[in-house]
């Protein structure tokens, strides 16, 4: 009970909860949905579940600037990730005219 | 408060996987990112929420919606041939995780303790500054040339013909 009320009123417990399921949510939208660009939203929602954990863990472990600091280097490489992902999702479109993957099954065409 | 942001967060998620339309998939993300960023702001980390919606609201779901319109894939194409049993196999695991999650949340003795913390001061931009060109300057150097080549592979993989 005790548990519960700590969730709904913004506890540690209630962000580590909201973290996993919206990792769940990502993992999901990753393995059912078949277009390479649903599934990149899905690898993103995944990454801003591990930040919610993150900057959590950070305030109620006193407040720490260090894990900003480590949320700052974390964006930055989701940034590049972004880029190139995408750029590779053009040249797949641009070999197959297609972005689902079920039809992007060979290394070669 | 908490219970506002994190709905909209996970409602944005939600509505992400079941949406058809691809530009409106894209906008359910912007409104879960916008969901975490309030969920930063009452973490008393305001750098870490105007973070989050300029480099994730702005830039890579600008970005994303500029693939798919450039790309011209508004829908998901229609399938080649259906996967039932994949497909029933990831809504058990997604079910089966979740289960295990809420359990694993309510009975932890470590997050109850640390949950009893007193809340301490909110985090601003000078600390962050501090510690970040003090303890941390090469890493940052080293993440300013990693955007670098992360721009430079983008142009050189979409590029036709260097």
């Amino acid at each position: 009970m005790t548990t519960l009320i700590s969730i709904l009123s913004g506890g540690l417990q209630g962000y580590i909860l909201v973290a996993l399921l919206l990792f769940i949510t990502g993992l999901a939208t990753v393995l059912c949905r078949r277009s390479i660009l649903v599934q990149f939203m899905g690898v993103e929602l995944m990454l801003n579940a591990a930040n919610v954990a993150l900057v959590a863990f950070a305030r109620f472990r006193g407040s720490d600037v260090q894990g900003t600091v480590f949320y700052l280097f974390i964006i930055a490489v989701a940034a590049c990730e972004a880029a190139v992902g995408l750029a590779l999702v053009v040249g797949l479109y641009r070999l197959r005219q297609s972005t689902d993957t079920d039809r992007a099954d060979a290394l070669k065409q | 408060m908490f219970l506002c942001f994190a709905l909209i967060t996970l409602i944005g998620a939600v509505a992400l996987t079941f949406q058809r339309n691809l530009v409106v998939a894209g906008l359910c993300l912007v409104l879960s990112f916008m969901g975490v960023a309030g969920l930063f702001l009452l973490l008393a980390n305001p750098v870490a929420a105007a973070l989050q919606i300029i480099v994730y609201s702005g830039a890579i779901v600008v970005l994303l919606l500029f693939v798919i319109m450039l790309l011209n894939e508004h829908q998901e194409e229609p399938a080649i041939r259906a996967r039932p049993i994949q497909r029933w196999l990831s809504v058990l695991v997604t079910l089966v995780l979740t289960a295990g999650v809420a359990r694993l949340v309510a009975g932890s003795g470590l997050l109850r303790r640390l949950s009893a913390n007193p809340p301490p001061a909110a985090q601003n931009l000078g600390n962050l500054g501090n510690a970040l060109f003090s303890d941390h300057l090469l890493a940052f150097e080293v993440v300013g040339l990693l955007l670098l080549a992360a721009m430079v592979g983008a142009v050189a993989i979409v590029k036709r013909d260097l």
